[in-house]
């Protein structure tokens, strides 16, 4: 033996640690004490376990505990045959740090562009029937809370008409429920909800918003969000606390305010084939962005970061959008009659057996 | 902080240094960072690698052998047989909601809570035997024969009995609790055993219970002297004014400051009591560390946390600031505000934060070490190998409810 070399070694059965000696026979070694002798033992089955300053560690396949220390100038005959040290174990060790970075930066960089563009291909190739079923096992009939006179769904069905081409495979409710909102589920259901027909001055807010609505399923927006967001939680769940959140949000609401986008321009569009005033939703707007706050937002700054955190554009800005198309002299047409338009409006307070609110409440 | 202060030299003693830490949490954090998180589960375990063999008990350091591949076996289990059958559950609550089942819904609800009420407790005891299984110390590992099961019911009952009794039993609940788990842990051939007892904590208990309604107190005292000095006229200009802003300066005071002092407390002699009643074979434990100690360290993760969160968001001021009119233009015009610069920009401001918490991990597990003290003799003879099963699927439970080992 060499200069400097100490071995150590633990059987894995007592706490008890013993000075050895290693004795090479071919592929074979034992560990000796003077007058024990452990062994015989494989180097094939020596695992590298831990490496501290100049000493080494290793444990032998299947033997629970077992222990070998090494430290000082390993015997040169010795050396080739224990197993090689570990930093970080395996691909990384094999490509360096730096490089491993880089190729698992471009595997990941693909898999999340992948989660964030193939919904655009995936969402119209689900069937039609499997998006009307989820839409059913998530909504079904509301609970009762959608208000049905004939008068008030003829009037429903006029103004849905009158904004698209195709209303067969479209179902649209109202909901008796307090809340100035409307929604797009899977399936070419959509919401509107009693709250927010009982704020709108005019039926043609009404109109405005249900096309863009009608916006989010012509576009197919709806499962495509659904598909996007399941792929974002799976593929950023690995990341602890909230910054896979953070990311997630960051990159799925840029998507949702470009669905919105898109879903204004489709109810723009809409509204000019009905010759419908498109100043009666930039007037729901008006109101809404005195509700958020965004008219009074005249910081700049200040704007930018509302408008990275919230999932719509700014009411504020989409004001704007709808006064612009409106052409000055055009002669609009109301999108209900005013008959009409009170059939809608109190269609739920003339349902006698609607049922209202969430339902948590003890009727 | 290494404990040689005159005394007798403790039988657990740390060797670690932070600058040595620091060269394995920074690859860990950019290795987490490039794989989108996934290799968190070996970062851990290179993170455990490095403090238990700074980590001395008598003469020979402890050995972690925990892999991450088990740790990430893990976490997938628990998304599969529980993640996605949480989301289906949600889904399928709220359709039930909606069509006019609530009742149906209230009771899948409730199922489900207790379900995941069971669940956090067997995942404390999975994850302590898992991490006693893995940890060795002159080859010899420690462990459980027990798989935490009837533990999962004494977790619900024992925090039901203490919600019964206004939380007022809440540390007979959380020490018996600690006596039970521990009690079914072994080391080598021996057995755990802890029976702490529960009395010992409630003068700082009763200390943290009562605070809420002496600030409560405070508050209410000062508000009706502000309301019968003030004569009318702006309240604020008013010496009842005065007292009155006093009053909410004091209530704001006891929520941040007081609240988790009080809570620190206890928290603090809990671990005196908790470690102090520990016994394995001939050797006693004892948890040094006093509320001093406590406060100290917890100033120090926070302001380490603070030094962070001001580097994480440095970034983005300046993204912002270098020109915050194509911001808004953008914004303005609809178009998409997703740059390669912001989420570049969310990434780099992952890197501080993920640091500090490790950083804040070593500092944690220094403190435990350096404040535990052994008595007592250990046979090497007779400290044999743990027959104990060893599970190969890491601590996911635990990783999923978010809590910690001890």
């Amino acid at each position: 033996m060499t200069t400097f070399f100490d071995a150590w070694h633990f059987d894995g059965q007592s706490a008890v640690r013993r000075k050895v000696e290693i004795q090479a026979i071919g592929r074979q070694f034992y560990l000796l004490e003077p007058e024990l002798r452990h062994g015989p033992f494989h180097f094939d089955e020596l695992r590298f376990l831990e490496a501290k300053g100049d000493a080494r560690v290793y444990g032998l396949a299947g033997k629970d505990g077992w222990r070998l220390g090494v430290r000082g100038h390993v015997p040169e005959d010795l050396a080739p045959l224990l197993p090689a040290s570990k930093t970080y174990g395996g691909l990384i060790d094999r490509l360096g740090l730096g490089k491993a970075s880089l190729v698992f930066a471009g595997i990941s960089a693909a898999v999340v562009a992948v989660v964030l563009l193939s919904p655009q291909w995936l969402a119209p190739l689900i069937p039609s029937s499997v998006e009307a079923k989820l839409g059913n096992a998530l909504v079904g009939d509301f609970g009762g809370r959608f208000c049905d006179t004939p008068q008030g769904k003829a009037a429903l069905a006029k103004l849905t008409r009158s904004l698209d081409d195709n209303p067969k495979d479209l179902q649209v409710e109202i909901a008796n429920i307090d809340m100035l909102n409307a929604v797009a589920l899977p399936g070419g259901k959509v919401l509107l909800f009693q709250g927010l027909l009982d704020q709108a001055k005019s039926p043609d807010e009404v109109a405005g918003v249900l096309a863009h609505e009608i916006g989010h399923v012509r576009e197919r927006h709806v499962m495509q969000g659904l598909l996007r967001q399941m792929g974002l939680a799976v593929v950023l769940g690995g990341f602890d606390g909230s910054g896979g959140s953070t990311l997630n949000s960051l990159l799925s609401t840029t998507y949702t305010r470009d669905s919105e986008r898109e879903a204004d321009d489709h109810s723009l569009k809409a509204l000019k084939q009905a010759n419908i005033s498109p100043v009666g939703t930039a007037d729901f707007f008006n109101r809404l962005a005195s509700m958020d706050g965004s008219r009074d937002l005249k910081d700049r700054q200040a704007r930018t970061m509302a408008s990275y955190t919230s999932s719509h554009p700014l009411s504020d800005e989409r004001r704007k959008l709808f006064e612009k198309a409106v052409v000055k002299g055009s002669a609009y047409k109301p999108a209900l009659t005013s008959n009409e338009w009170r059939e809608l409006k109190t269609m739920c307070a003339q349902d006698k057996d609607v049922k209202s609110g969430w339902g948590f409440d003890i009727e | 902080m290494t404990g040689h202060e005159g005394k007798a030299p403790s039988a657990v003693t740390f060797h670690g240094s932070w600058t040595d830490f620091a060269k394995i949490a920074l690859p860990n954090v950019l290795l987490t960072l490039v794989t989108l998180g996934v290799y968190r589960f070996w970062a851990t375990t290179r993170e455990r690698q490095y403090l238990w063999a700074q980590t001395r008990f008598i003469d020979e350091p402890l050995e972690w052998t925990g892999r991450g591949m088990e740790l990430f076996i893990g976490f997938i289990m628990v998304f599969f047989l529980l993640g996605l059958p949480l989301i289906v559950m949600q889904l399928v609550i709220n359709g039930l909601v909606f069509q006019g089942q609530p009742i149906i819904a209230g009771v899948i609800i409730f199922a489900m809570f207790l379900a995941i009420f069971y669940l956090t407790g067997l995942a404390y005891f999975r994850a302590l035997r898992y991490r006693l299984s893995r940890t060795y110390w002159r080859g010899i590992r420690g462990g459980s024969d027990d798989q935490g099961f009837t533990y999962g019911w004494s977790y619900i009952w024992k925090n039901v009995v203490a919600a019964i009794s206004l939380y007022l039993l809440y540390p007979w609940a959380s020490m018996s609790l600690w006596n039970e788990r521990w009690s079914k842990m072994s080391f080598g051939p021996y057995q755990f055993e802890s029976n702490a007892d529960w009395k010992a904590l409630m003068k700082r208990y009763l200390l943290f219970y009562l605070v809420p309604f002496l600030i409560f107190v405070g508050a209410v005292a000062l508000g009706i002297a502000a309301a019968s000095s003030g004569e009318g006229g702006d309240p604020f200009s008013t010496a009842g004014g005065v007292a009155g802003a006093v009053a909410i300066f004091i209530g704001i005071l006891g929520l941040y400051i007081v609240m988790p002092l009080a809570a620190l407390l206890y928290y603090s002699k809990f671990m005196r009591v908790a470690i102090g009643a520990l016994r394995l074979g001939d050797l006693e434990f004892d948890f040094t560390a006093r509320s001093p100690d406590w406060i100290l360290f917890w100033l120090a993760n926070l302001a380490i946390l603070m030094i962070a969160y001001g580097f994480a968001f440095a970034p983005f001021s300046l993204l912002i600031a270098t020109d915050p009119t194509q911001f808004v233009q953008q914004m303005e015009a609809g178009e998409s505000i997703l740059s390669v610069g912001l989420v570049i920009g969310v990434l780099i401001a992952i890197i501080p934060i993920a640091f500090a918490t490790s950083i804040i991990r070593y500092r944690s597990w220094k403190f435990f070490v350096v404040h535990t003290e052994a008595f007592g003799e250990v046979n090497l003879d007779r400290m044999t190998q743990s027959t104990t099963d060893s599970s190969s699927h890491g601590e996911g439970l635990l990783d999923a409810f978010d809590v910690g080992a001890i």
